[in-house]
């Protein structure tokens, strides 16, 4: 599990582009449009984005699998689709 | 249909919320309610809906804008005085929210229309002041199979309930009959403050939304009352009534009625609408 | 004895008939009062008749017009 390879995974967000709240309502989006079980790359700026938008995901029921550090100011979140709540 | 991050921007606090979410917002955005009055209850309902992202909000009123109305109907302002308030109040709708489609009927509702505009909308919206057009806003409802919220307010005191097809009582069974014109004061007669048509208008505005996005429950089979001197809500437990002349198995009533409007609420160009 | 009349507690005369119950509490327009007893409608033409029995749980519903 912990070797997974980002280029596997095709569905991806990119949240560079909003600032928070929105940060974590473009990633809970993306999210909502998987089936559960499937896996999303989410693209993050350093800083609040990567502090607050894991913890968010996590609390919503979903599964952070691996937080990868581009070194060059944003990560790659990568996470399983939680099952629904209904 | 994908959000614009201008979309997530606006809507990210219902998206936030673990009961809206992505599903609920798409319903609000694929939702169509109807506002009949736009005044003191139908301005925060207009106001509130717009906001929120409703698809496709209609609106209802023959009258215009009036400088009295101002200190409650709060979708108007003081430059609006003299306009018709179905285009005042669609202003406003639409300055607050251009992802709205506004659909505005400059005329009063009787038999002869309700049936047709009710027919297009998911849910309605009961913000009149006067008995018969309540029960014509009932009567309909029920026969076009369309969930509806009824409000009234008295002086310091208000009330609403919400019908929904097949399932609780209708306004008809509980209140029957509309009573003889001019034997219960409504608000024109009486007097209200701003904020008491704002507090149930602003609960009707709830009811939409849970209506449209399913989230919680709604007023079905209760009358929420609210007393604003002694500061009490109490939620009454309403039954159906089994020989109810419009929702019942053996209806009496197949289409809407014209009541009789209370002599001081007459007004030969707008009978109803108010 | 002892009921409750729109969620307060009340203490009335044993067998007490709607209509006596409508005509103490001084209810607002009694003629179009809708008065429900344990959730179940009453009606009007049943009020001088109707007794209340021991925990009776009786809510007054009015007409409320206004809105605009």
């Amino acid at each position: 599990m912990a070797d997974i390879n980002i280029d596997q995974i095709e569905n991806r967000a990119d949240i560079t582009d909003v600032v928070c709240p929105v940060t974590f309502v473009k990633a809970k989006v993306a999210l909502e449009e998987l089936e559960p079980g499937e896996l999303i790359a989410i693209h993050m700026n350093d800083g609040e984005p990567v502090q607050n938008v894991p913890r968010s995901i996590k609390e919503e029921g979903h599964q952070i699998l691996k937080l990868i550090d581009n070194e060059d100011g944003t990560y790659d979140l990568i996470v399983r689709r939680g099952e629904d709540d209904a | 249909m994908a959000f614009t991050n201008d979309q997530l921007e606006r809507y990210s606090r219902h998206i936030i919320l673990k009961e809206i979410g992505v599903k609920g917002q798409k319903r609000l955005l694929n939702g169509s309610v109807l506002i009949v009055g736009a005044g003191g209850l139908g301005s925060p309902v207009a106001a509130y809906l717009a906001a929120a992202g409703v698809g496709k909000i209609g609106i209802v009123d023959a009258d215009n804008v009036d400088l009295s109305n101002l200190q409650r109907q709060i979708i108007h302002t003081t430059d609006d005085v003299g306009k018709p308030k179905v285009v005042s109040a669609a202003e406003t709708m639409r300055a607050i929210n251009p992802d709205v489609e506004v659909k505005t009927y400059h005329e009063y509702l009787y038999s002869g229309n309700v049936m047709d505009i009710v027919k297009d909308y998911d849910f309605v919206i009961d913000g009149t002041d006067n008995f018969p057009a309540k029960f014509l806003i009932n009567d309909a409802c029920v026969l076009t199979k369309t969930a509806f919220c009824h409000a009234g307010v008295i002086r310091f005191q208000g009330q609403l309930m919400t019908y929904v097809p097949g399932e609780g009582p209708c306004y008809r069974c509980v209140f029957k009959d509309p009573p003889p014109k001019g034997a219960v004061p409504t608000c024109r007669e009486a007097g209200v403050i701003g904020a008491m048509v704002g507090v149930i208008g602003s609960l009707q505005a709830m009811e939409a939304v849970k209506y449209l996005t399913g989230a919680g429950e709604l007023l079905t089979g209760s009358l929420l009352t609210y007393d604003a001197l002694t500061n009490q809500f109490r939620k009454i437990k309403l039954p159906k009534d089994p020989d109810c002349a419009v929702c019942s198995d053996h209806p009496t009533i197949t289409e809407p009625i014209d009541y009789e409007q209370a002599a001081c609420d007459f007004d030969p160009k707008n009978p109803l609408s108010e | 004895m002892k009921i409750t009349v729109s969620g307060e507690a009340a203490t009335v005369q044993d067998g007490i008939t709607v209509a006596k119950l409508i005509a103490e509490r001084d209810v607002e327009n009694p003629q179009y009062v809708t008065v429900t007893i344990n959730d179940d409608f009453i009606h009007s033409d049943d009020f001088e008749t109707k007794t209340l029995s021991e925990g009776d749980q009786v809510e007054f519903l009015y007409f409320m017009g206004g809105g605009r």
